[in-house]
């Protein structure tokens, strides 16, 4: 038996990307699952479909939700759902991102509220649902951020939002201290998802970088998923960094030229 | 002049190509006016691929941003773009400025997210041609004006083998919105 047996988890942006391992991992650790992708009528909700159907093949609980996590209501929704089709949740992975690449000086009013909402606002919004339905219990949350938090990355705005997701997860782990719900981040280092493809655009080359540079999927939600057992109960406000090793050197010869 | 290498028909023969081959489409059902979105079925992350294969077939940059982004940057956030995210007639005015009227129509309260959907194979094949136009008479590198197009490759210089210096795709539709101004037109919030 798994260490998440009989647990039920929820992964934001869980269609495809880092999402997608993350939610196949906690499934393979026994988590029910609940998908949740943003656009409706698209490759994404295809994709969505097609792992809760592979999950429920596999003889686990999965459903996939439609919701717009920068919007209130949307939010309200998913977990009025979650809590119809499950009634409880003891696992939260806040793995969605969605962000203008521009430069910090070129953004719009629009763009400054894409950032917020989609990386701010929709966290905070997915927090304040799912306490009611961790009530009662050990549970887990995981952040999703990205070493963008502590460097500048061309074009990368998101960045701020993680840095602002990092201090947040310290917030939220003093606030839930006595709940027993433990809350951390990992902070990823560079992934080949469909985001590379866009990061090419801004960081030519970037695509090419030795493998060393990447780290691998498994490998980042490996440590989500221990994070979201028992085991790591300990635990509690820490930002976990994953990057394979590409932040500790301030020069990587390798990758020069 | 540099830009006549390649023609047109051969760009779209290209653009064509790309959209065949980023959406594992066969060629024959991109014609020049199928919105790539609508038609075509392709998503957001299709064009960041449809533009890197044109960028790798013809050493361009693609614009980063949409034109009325550029016109919302230089003349002021409000100005293309209303608070619910629809386009002003000012919008209007200046799309027609820039695209004429063969190009794909606007119309002032359109959503901002429908803009999208407008990109067809010949938007495409206009930007590629500007960003081509940009060529300068001679090589910086050698001096010698012997600008060349191998079957399939870049503009190159036929002297030294440089490939040809082009301006990017923002910074082209930045040099024709500050044409535009100079030329007096103004694109201002609608009071
Ligand atoms: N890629 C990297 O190199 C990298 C590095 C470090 C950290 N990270 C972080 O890892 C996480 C996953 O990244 P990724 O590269 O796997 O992303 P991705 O491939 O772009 O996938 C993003 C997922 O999030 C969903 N999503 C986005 N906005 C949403 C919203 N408002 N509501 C609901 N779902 C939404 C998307 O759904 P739709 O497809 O329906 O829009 C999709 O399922 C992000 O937090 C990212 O910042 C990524
Ligand atoms: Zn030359």
């Amino acid at each position: 038996m798994g260490p998440c047996h009989g647990r039920v988890a929820l992964v934001t942006g869980s269609s495809r990307g880092l999402g997608r391992v993350i939610a196949q991992k906690l499934s393979e650790a026994g988590a029910d699952l609940v998908l949740n992708y943003r656009k409706a009528g698209g490759r994404s909700e295809a994709q969505a479909r097609a792992l809760a159907k592979e999950l429920v093949e596999r003889g686990s609980r999965a459903v996939a939700i439609q919701a717009d996590i920068s919007q209130k209501d949307a939010v309200a929704t998913m977990f009025q759902e979650i809590a119809a089709q499950y009634g409880r949740l003891d696992i939260l992975v806040l793995n969605a991102a969605r962000a203008p690449f521009k430069k910090v000086g070129e953004l719009l009013r629009r763009d400054l509220l894409e950032l917020v909402e989609n990386n701010y606002f929709s966290n905070v919004y997915c927090m304040q649902q799912a306490l009611p339905l961790m009530q009662g219990r050990p549970g887990h949350v995981v952040f999703v951020s990205s070493l963008g938090s502590r460097f500048a990355l061309p074009s990368y705005p998101l960045g701020s939002m993680k840095a602002a997701m990092e201090a947040l997860v310290k917030q939220w782990a003093v606030e839930l201290q006595d709940r027993q719900i433990t809350v951390n981040g990992v902070t990823a280092g560079l992934l080949k998802t469909d985001s590379l493809m866009v990061l090419r655009q801004y960081w030519p080359g970037v695509e090419r970088l030795p493998a060393s540079a990447f780290v691998d999927l498994q490998d980042v939600a490996g440590v989500v998923l221990f994070l979201c057992t028992d085991a790591a109960r300990s635990i509690r406000g820490q930002n976990i960094v994953v990057d394979n090793g590409l932040s500790n050197e301030l020069l990587h010869p390798a990758s020069a030229g | 002049m540099a830009e006549s290498l390649i023609s047109p028909d051969q760009i779209y023969r290209e653009v064509q190509k790309a959209i065949a081959d980023a959406l594992q489409i066969s060629e024959q059902k991109v014609e020049p006016d199928s919105s790539l979105i609508r038609d075509l079925a392709a998503e957001s992350l299709d064009f960041i691929d449809i533009n890197f294969r044109l960028e790798q077939r013809f050493n361009v940059e693609m614009p980063r941003k949409y034109f009325l982004e550029h016109v919302e940057e230089l003349f002021g956030e409000g100005t293309a773009i209303d608070e619910s995210g629809r386009l002003t007639e000012a919008a209007v005015t200046i799309w027609n400025a820039r695209l004429g009227s063969a190009g794909p129509r606007v119309h002032a309260g359109m959503p901002l997210d429908d803009v999208p959907a407008l990109v067809t194979p010949r938007t495409l094949v206009m930007i590629v041609g500007e960003i081509l136009a940009t060529c300068p008479a001679t090589c910086p590198s050698c001096g010698k004006a012997a600008w060349a197009v191998a079957d399939g490759s870049p503009i190159t210089c036929g002297g030294c083998g440089a490939h040809a210096p082009l301006l990017a795709g923002d910074d082209v539709i930045r040099r024709w919105l500050e044409d535009f101004r100079a030329r007096g037109g103004s694109v201002s919030r609608a009071s």
